[in-house]
């Protein structure tokens, strides 16, 4: 989960930038969350995605490629940023991001202790 | 004065019809403009060639066609979400995405020479002029 990218040493343009909110699906299954986010336009060079203490942020630079002179736009240079705070029993060890056709799929695996389980009954 | 009166009850439900069409009106717009926001789309203009980037999250280049009639472009397209095996959601914002979008183009487009990508969730789209259609310069002559 260490994607420190040119994004931050960038700091002081980025922060001209406009910052869009991505539509994100939360789903969630036995073994884990899975958040998958719209990201169109950003690779995986100016993905950075943060955990920080309990909180997964992630952020996308999306750079319009020049291609001459601008007649109409309405989906420019922006930064997708997005934060959410995580519900307690994430492995956050194991946690996986994925990048595809402007996609992003994060996995969030629950912690062991956090699976259901089922106590066999044993007789006395 | 009484005659002033009753004008005023007769005029206030006309009033309230037109404030009705008029904000049926606006509604109509914004949900015209909806549609058209599911397809952001940007345009440049290279000077031999008309670039269009739209914005086309998770679809691949069979969920687009794109084709080109005389000088108006068409760019369709579909994203059907399949329900994850196993998952229920806590949270959906993306959704189903079914899209098309036309445009008038100023000149006629070179087919031959045109092309489209799909690369990144983006769909760049670069339609050549022919070349009747390229800005030229004239040299100007001293008589």
């Amino acid at each position: 989960m260490k994607t420190e990218t040119s994004l931050n040493k960038a700091q002081p343009a980025a922060q001209k930038r406009r910052v869009v909110s991505p539509a994100v699906d939360i789903h969630e299954s036995r073994e884990a969350f899975l958040l998958v986010a719209d990201l169109p336009g950003v690779v995986k060079e100016d993905l950075n995605i943060h955990l920080d203490r309990g909180e997964l942020s992630f952020e996308g630079l999306r750079r319009p490629r020049p291609h001459g002179s601008l007649v109409s736009g309405e989906n420019g240079e922006f930064v997708f940023r997005r934060v959410f705070t995580l519900p307690g029993g994430i492995d956050a060890d194991k946690i996986q991001a994925e990048l595809s056709a402007g996609v992003l799929r994060l996995t969030l695996p629950k912690a062991q202790a956090l699976k259901p389980r089922t106590i066999t009954v044993q007789s006395a | 004065m009484f005659y002033r009166w009753s004008d005023l009850d007769r005029a206030f439900p006309t009033y309230d019809d037109l404030r009705k069409q008029v904000f049926h009106l606006f509604n109509e717009i914004d949900s015209q403009q909806a549609t058209a926001g599911s397809l952001p789309v940007s345009v440049f203009d290279s000077g031999a060639a008309l670039v269009l980037a739209a914005d086309v999250p998770g679809l691949t280049e069979k969920d687009i066609q794109v084709s080109l009639t005389q000088d108006v472009l068409t760019i369709q397209g579909e994203r059907r979400l399949a329900p994850l095996e196993g998952y229920t959601a806590h949270r959906q914002e993306r959704s189903t995405l079914k899209f098309s979008r036309s445009f008038a183009l100023p000149f006629k487009a070179d087919v031959e020479r045109s092309t489209a990508v799909v690369k990144d969730g983006v769909l760049t789209l670069t339609l050549a002029r022919v070349p009747e259609a390229q800005p030229r310069t004239i040299p100007v002559n001293a008589a």
